[in-house]
């Protein structure tokens, strides 16, 4: 969402979508998210007890590849989800940012979040200890998000299963051709690059050269 | 006193960290032969926010692990507060009565404590305890009764062979994980900086006193009023403790005490069966249960392969460690 960091967004169906989206309002995501939060509460109430040192603590989750970002308010008693432009989150304790999937995937435990930290896919901002009890609590409550939904869906659940193994293909070559794409038009860059690394380490190379061998005369005079 | 005979094919005991329950099923379920963990509290060296076990997660733990034929030891590790010794009386206390199958103490008063009260439960020294030398093992063996010793990781293979060779008693090593800069028990670093330490307060620069600051073209990491790092946009990171941090001395800036890098001696496993090695500890309860589970099912199988005589498997682990690189650490003391 905010594009003044370090973190850049990476070329993925969720930024394509994001860019399509980018000129719709958020009020229509609101009960959606009002609603997947009331179900969260219901069925991993350990989170918010969990949490309940924080006291209505505010973060900021921004996925990087979406125009918005989710303002979570963590009240173990009333937790709140909203979608908030770049610049409405108002004073927040903490922030995390990383591609939207990166985030669904540590929301549900499938990744671990200080690797992810490790390897910079993920950036906080803020209270640390807000941000480390929020993924301590996450992270032991074994969210499916996917299973939430089927189970929503009584008797349908069979053919939304189906269809998500259609979505599923269909976005994973998506990811697949989206990532040709970036090779293809990084590749000139990337060639450009290599000759500049090459010819700085033979300049580094010669100076050391240089540099020893002046040492050498010094060393004799 | 002489150990065992080591047996080149003798399975090593894979101890494993749990944070939360679902830390401790992701374990179990990917062939841990114990867990350890610890109370919501400070009597533990991970007292992070959100993280640890209460009572009754406890008891559902035990029961999980008990009908799949796994252990559980309990963290008792930090030493208590002068004048307060309740809350840690109280974890050792419950420990005995939930059924673990083993406390993990340092502080001396602790395992006097453990030992008079709770006789038949097993007594673990910790790491914390720094006991590294057969005099030091053996007195808390003669004293308290210590059935197990977790080494400090300051030991070669070699001196823990000759060190097994003076000791009857039981000894783990770190297996993988976060390192420190082997002062276990005695590190005063976090506690300069932030009046919080792990030996006291169970927290190693605690998440309250860490900052990062996003600045566009770096990644800025401050404990209180100390930068500890600064990590340009594609560089990896590490924890923002003191000891990982980079400073500038004598006009260059680098890692003063430690790289950010992980301990993993999987390819050591045969050597450390020589040793007399009796457990594997994986180091990581504030880990996520993706991470518990990603290492505890590749070491269960390198720790299966060792005691068959095959192959140990190929691990590759690095993309979930610190720094995203890999060490033997003092097990190989390169450096000497």
């Amino acid at each position: 969402m905010i594009s003044s960091t370090g973190m850049s967004a990476p070329l993925s169906p969720v930024l394509l979508l994001g860019l399509a989206v980018r000129p719709l309002p958020l009020a229509p995501l609101q009960p959606v998210l009002g609603a997947a939060m009331t179900a969260v509460t219901r069925r991993y109430p350990n989170i918010f007890e969990r949490l309940s040192s924080l006291e209505n603590t505010r973060f900021l989750i921004d996925p990087v590849d979406l125009p918005f970002g989710f303002l979570l308010v963590a009240d173990d008693q009333a937790p709140q989800l909203r979608a908030v432009r770049a610049g409405q989150a108002g004073d927040v304790a903490a922030t995390i940012r990383g591609p939207l999937m990166t985030l669904i995937d540590m929301l549900e435990g499938k990744i671990d979040g200080d690797a992810q930290f490790f390897s910079r896919a993920l950036v906080v901002e803020g209270d640390t200890e807000a941000v480390v009890a929020l993924r301590n609590a996450v992270d032991g409550s074994e969210i499916d998000l996917f299973r939430d939904f089927l189970d929503k869906l009584g008797v349908l659940a069979g053919p939304a299963m189906r269809v998500s193994g259609v979505l599923q293909k269909i976005y994973d070559t998506a990811m697949g051709d989206l990532d040709s794409l970036r090779r293809a038009a990084l590749a000139p860059t990337e060639r450009r690059h290599d000759m500049v690394a090459t010819k700085i380490r033979r300049l580094e190379v010669k100076l050391d050269e240089l540099s020893r061998g002046s040492r050498a005369r010094r060393s004799q005079s | 006193m002489i150990s065992e005979t080591p047996e080149t094919h003798k399975k090593l005991e894979l101890v494993c960290p749990a944070g939360t329950p679902a830390s401790l099923r992701a374990a179990i379920d990917n062939g841990a032969d114990v867990v350890y963990l610890g109370f919501r509290d400070e009597t533990n060296a991970r007292n992070f926010p959100g993280l640890n076990f209460s009572r009754e997660e406890l008891a559902q733990g035990l029961d999980y692990a008990h009908q799949r034929g796994a252990e559980i030891y309990i963290a008792i590790n930090t030493y208590p507060q002068a004048g307060n010794p309740d809350p840690w009386h109280a974890a050792i206390d419950d420990a005995a009565t939930y059924g673990a199958d083993a406390v993990i103490l340092a502080d001396m008063g602790l395992l006097d404590y453990a030992a008079r009260k709770h006789p038949d439960l097993n007594r673990h020294l910790s790491v914390q305890a720094s006991a590294s030398n057969p005099q030091a093992i053996n007195f808390y063996v003669e004293t308290f009764g210590v059935r197990r010793v977790v080494l400090p990781r300051v030991l070669s293979v070699i001196e823990i062979t000759a060190l097994n060779k003076q000791i009857s008693v039981q000894t783990e090593v770190f297996a993988f994980g976060g390192l420190c800069v082997m002062a276990e028990g005695r590190c005063a670093l976090s506690s300069y900086v932030t009046g919080q330490s792990p030996n006291m307060n169970g927290v190693c620069s605690p998440a309250g006193h860490v900052h990062y600051e996003d600045q566009g073209d770096q990644l800025v990491s401050k404990l209180g009023t100390v930068t500890i790092n600064a990590f340009a946009p594609e560089e990896k990171a590490g924890y923002p403790t003191l000891c990982k941090g980079r400073f500038k001395a004598r006009g260059t800036v680098s890692y003063l005490f430690e790289e950010p890098t992980s301990l993993n001696v999987v390819a050591m496993l045969p050597e450390l069966v020589n040793a007399g090695v009796t457990a594997l500890k994986i180091e990581g309860r504030q880990r996520g249960r993706a991470y518990i589970a990603q290492v505890v099912s590749q070491f269960r199988k390198a720790v299966d392969a060792q005691a068959d005589g095959t192959t140990l498997p190929d691990m590759n682990l690095t993309s979930i460690t610190e720094g995203q690189q890999n060490t033997v650490g003092a097990y190989d003391k390169t450096w000497r």
